[in-house]
């Protein structure tokens, strides 16, 4: 018995070589992936939060695959250079990436043709809405006084930043601006290198509104230089339980936000998939991955292959619209 | 107080916080050391590591990992050309022609004395003035920043040596090759001819490993087998005669630290522009600025006084309002609120003692950066030991590795490649690399905030002199160039050599 | 390779005129008269000024007789030249096949083949070339995680 069995591993063995040698190598990997380390692609730069939060679904997927995953970053041309570093990867599980909102707008400017589709969407793991902040001595104390001095005021009056042109946090002021019934350049957006310096630039008085996400604020507000006045979500963030939501200050049902969620080249094999999307669940529920999450404000959202797969439809409807309202969509 | 004080001190001096602390300075050493590996780096890949350990240990790794890196990238300047980190790239050339003079000890000496020393300094500031320097820092709007690249800008015209028009071009032409990309203000792509991986921009670190050691291993290869190839090298003590350095220089010491710690403290500029503007300065201020860019220590110490203090600088808006002074303060702030430490005003109230710990391990790291510099230079000196004929492939592979490591791709080899030929000519034509590598620095910085202010003030150029902090840097700017314009007109009579 | 200023004015002329040309379909910002295109042009400008009066100084140069190009004395040694080459040279075929092939082999031949070729003896070039490459691998790949391409080692390992 003993002695069959290791013969038969000698046979799949050789079997093996052979396979490898000829080029079969799929075959062989689906049946006992992982064999050798998996890299993680994180389109942004270390440091950052999305590098944060790739750093410990890596550390959590190692945990449970028993191989080293590395976080590997590609950072870059607005993200462009990473999400394309995943698309164009081999589909056999060995390279992964955390894909941002921004692969839902990238195809829209023009940028580059990737978009959802392109991917083998694995699991959502995290959404933040934006918030809408001001100086912390700022005469506007609630949302209803902001907005209705910025209809009041003639265009231009107020400057917004929070990211680049056309990055998700000037679409969520452009979608805000129209809901309020206002043109979408009413409000100016000046382009900034990111959430921390536009929130610098809103404490040194350079700009009057930043349109980031909570989280990102967060640093500021806890100095006391600014204040979040409402944020654009369906509910408040656990972390803020003191700012309203937009719908609950001033009646308007406007929400957006800025996800990250793990995902594969397309045409990753199934049976890989759901091993991996499996691993990722247990992340997402792990004690450690809570306590991150909690700790920089992150809000926690979960949805496997498929939720995924829609969430990412919508967003890409969504931000359709805005940027096309914005005037920053080339015709697609 | 005191009482805090006391428990900071049992929570640093715990052995397995000293041994963590011991093991992250020989990895930042190495990390430093190594070209294409920067210190922030060290911090990224320490990040996991830290997420088990208790909050004192895992503040300790970083910050002795990051002090020993910024320092550990002086050798391979001094060695090999190759600056290990971007904040050695200023004075990397003075120092590699300090060794080519038989002077590395002593460059070396230099650079570990008043890395540690100005590392001291930027923590004392950090202890004694925290809370006053980052509300000021924190009072820079976009206009503040362009004036203080423009600022940095102008130094290079002081750094130019022989031949200031093309000194001037080289700057022209690193500014240019910042540009490719995409645009920092409107998010457009630049010069990228629809290719996906120049939209990220002409990556710095393999730019500088191409300009600095690439062309450097171009000139080397076609003297191999010639006479006289091995450099004498002086066998001594790299701590001997820093007596009479520290003597004569310490003006110098003085100054690059505050002007480290200054930019150290400001959000958004680190260790890298704060050596160029303390190298820059302290030749406008020397007595004898010929010797400058042949060799000379008066620049190297002000500048690895500057970058080693600018470190413990960047804590300062990061511990009393949270917010990054560099990348790597990034990170750690990141890893603070992991710790339920959560930077800002109140956590000089609530934990003290952890603020206590935090200086505590700022001063331990820079004190243990002594004795392993020295260890890692001893080691790495005996690299110069070997036959060039075995040493130049190895710097080239060396190259090659540290190029991959920054963009995880070929990208990064072919940038180190192109920007190395290219390096060469423009030497070969007597154009300096200095000004090449300071306008790559400073370039997107300078447009991005220009773009910025035009967009918020509507195109007024009177807005730029509006706010005082702003107004105060732009005159000085301006009078820096009307200075050095009437000065050059007065001296136009002997005619510039071709 | 030193050529006259005159040339390398000529050549930054050129490129600069190429740079602003292709600023030209650079849209502006909306509602303002700048845009990305600005910064590029007045570098571009600077460059063709700086150019202009580096022609001058070339051309009074060769009147009183410099050359237009001067070569080393290095370039007339096709030994010399050769190792010129092939440091590029051995660059551009790691780029080109270090996906395929991987880290460990082509580094090892790259290493070997310059060793040889600069005379070292091949008992010690062999060895040496194996330890370094491995010492880089294990501190690179294995120690800071940088993800070097593994080429030939995935059908292996």
């Amino acid at each position: 018995m003993k002695r069959l069995s290791r013969r038969q591993v000698l046979a799949a063995g050789a079997a093996a070589g052979a396979a490898s040698a000829f080029g079969l190598r799929p075959a062989l990997a689906q049946s006992d992936y992982p064999t050798r380390p998996i890299t993680l692609i994180c389109p942004w730069g270390a440091g950052g939060g999305t590098d944060a939060t790739a750093r410990i679904i890596a550390a959590l997927l190692e945990k449970d695959l028993g191989q080293p995953v590395n976080v590997v970053n590609r950072t870059g041309g607005s993200g462009v250079v990473g999400h394309s570093a995943i698309a164009t990867a081999q589909p056999d599980g060995y390279t992964l990436g955390i894909i941002t909102v921004e692969i839902t707008m990238m195809h829209h400017q023009g940028l580059t043709e990737l978009g959802p589709k392109d991917y083998t969407p694995l699991a959502l793991m995290n959404e933040d809405p934006p918030g809408i902040q001001v100086k912390a001595d700022s005469p506007y104390k609630t949302v209803v006084e902001l907005m209705d001095a910025i209809k009041s005021k003639p265009a231009g009056t107020f400057k917004a930043s929070g990211t680049g042109q056309g990055g998700i946090w000037h679409l969520a002021l452009v979608g805000w601006l129209m809901a309020m019934g206002l043109k979408p350049d009413h409000v100016p957006w000046v382009p900034s290198n990111g959430a921390a310096p536009a929130m610098q630039d809103l404490a040194a008085g350079g700009v009057d509104i930043v349109t980031c996400s909570v989280p990102e604020a967060k640093a500021m507000i806890d100095a006391g230089k600014a204040r979040s006045l409402a944020v654009m979500a369906p509910r408040r963030n656990e972390a803020f339980p003191d700012v309203p939501t937009l719908k609950e200050a001033a009646g308007i049902d406007y929400s957006t936000g800025a996800w990250r969620g793990i995902a594969a080249p397309k045409g990753l094999p199934a049976e890989i998939a759901s091993k991996l999307t499996a691993s990722l669940k247990k992340a997402y529920e792990s004690k450690e991955f809570k306590d991150f999450m909690t700790a920089r404000g992150f809000g926690m959202v979960w949805g496997d292959g498929d939720e995924f797969a829609k969430y990412m439809d919508e967003s890409d409807a969504k931000m359709a619209a805005a940027m096309t309202a914005a005037g920053l969509a080339k015709k697609a | 107080m005191s009482n805090a004080i006391l428990q900071a001190f049992s929570l640093v001096f715990d052995p397995y916080v000293l041994w963590v602390c011991l093991a992250s300075a020989v990895f930042g050493m190495f990390v430093g050391a190594m070209p294409g590996l920067t210190a922030t780096m060290a911090t990224a890949l320490l990040v996991p590591v830290t997420f088990f350990m208790d909050p004192v240990p895992a503040i300790g790794a970083i910050v002795t990992a990051t002090a020993m890196a910024i320092f550990a990238g002086d050798i391979p300047a001094a060695m090999m050309r190759i600056p290990g980190t971007p904040a050695s790239a200023a004075y990397a050339d003075e120092s590699y022609l300090m060794g080519r003079k038989g002077l590395i000890d002593r460059a070396l000496g230099a650079n570990l004395v008043f890395s540690a020393v100005g590392g001291l300094f930027g923590v004392a500031i950090l202890i004694v003035a925290a809370p006053m320097l980052a509300e000021v820092a924190l009072n820079f709007s976009s206009f503040e920043y362009f004036w203080l690249a423009g600022l940095g800008l102008t130094c290079a015209t002081f750094i130019a040596q022989a031949d200031p028009l093309k000194g001037f071009i080289s700057l022209l032409l690193g500014l240019a090759i910042a540009t490719i990309g995409i645009d920092p203000a409107a998010g457009h792509p630049r010069f990228t001819f629809g290719s996906v991986e120049l939209l990220q921009g002409i990556s710095f670190i393999p730019a500088m490993i191409g300009l600095f050691a690439i062309s450097e291993l171009l000139r080397g290869v076609v003297t191999i087998g010639q006479a006289g190839e091995m450099l004498v090298q002086q066998v001594g003590n790299v701590f001997r005669g820093i007596g009479s350095v520290w003597r004569k220089y310490w003006r110098n010491f003085l100054r690059g630290s505050l002007i480290g710690t200054g930019i150290g403290a400001l959000p958004g500029a680190g260790a890298d522009i704060a050596a160029w503007i303390s190298y820059a300065v302290s030749k406008r201020f020397s007595k004898e600025p010929e010797k400058y860019g042949t060799g000379h220590l008066e620049g190297i110490v002000e500048a690895t006084s500057a970058n080693n203090a600018s470190v413990g600088a960047a804590w300062i808006p990061a511990l009393v309002f949270g917010i990054p002074g560099d990348s790597i303060t990034a990170i750690v702030i990141g890893v603070l609120y992991m710790k339920n430490m959560n930077p800002g005003p109140s956590v000089f109230l609530q934990n003290p003692q952890l603020i206590y710990a935090v200086f505590t391990i700022f001063i331990l790291a820079n004190l243990l950066m002594l004795p392993i510099g020295w260890t890692a230079i001893k080691l790495a000196k005996l690299t110069l030991r070997t036959p060039r004929n075995i040493l130049l492939p190895i710097i080239l592979l060396f190259c090659i590795v540290g190029a991959f490591a920054m963009t995880n791709s070929v990208y990064g080899i072919i940038i180190m490649l192109c920007l190395g030929i290219l390096g060469w000519l423009l030497e070969e034509n007597g154009f300096p690399i200095g000004p090449v590598i300071l306008g790559m620095v400073l370039g997107e910085l300078f447009e991005q905030n220009f773009m910025t202010s035009m967009i918020k003030s509507d195109g007024s150029l009177l807005a730029f002199f509006e706010r005082p902090i702003a107004g105060t840097l732009g005159v000085l700017t301006l009078a820096l160039w009307a200075y050095m314009l009437t000065r050059n007109l007065w001296k136009r009579q002997p005619a510039p050599q071709g | 390779m030193r050529t006259n200023d005159a040339i390398s004015g000529l050549i930054l002329i050129a490129a600069s005129l190429f740079m602003i040309y292709l600023t030209l379909d650079f849209p502006d910002f909306p509602g303002q008269k700048y845009g990305p295109a600005l910064f590029p042009r007045i570098l571009g400008a600077a460059l063709i000024l700086c150019g202009g009066i580096l022609i001058v100084r070339g051309l009074s140069a060769r009147r009183v007789g410099g050359p237009w190009v001067e070569l080393a004395d290095w370039t007339r040694d096709p030994r010399r030249l050769a190792s010129f080459v092939m440091l590029p040279v051995l660059i551009l075929i790691y780029i080109l096949t270090s996906d395929q092939i991987g880290f460990i082999p082509l580094a090892f031949g790259i290493l070997l083949l310059l060793f040889l070729w600069f005379g070292t003896r091949v008992v010690l070039a062999v060895p040496i070339a194996a330890i370094a490459t491995w010492v880089m691998y294990w501190f690179f790949a294995v120690m800071l995680r940088v993800p070097l391409p593994r080429g030939i080692l995935n059908n292996i390992l």
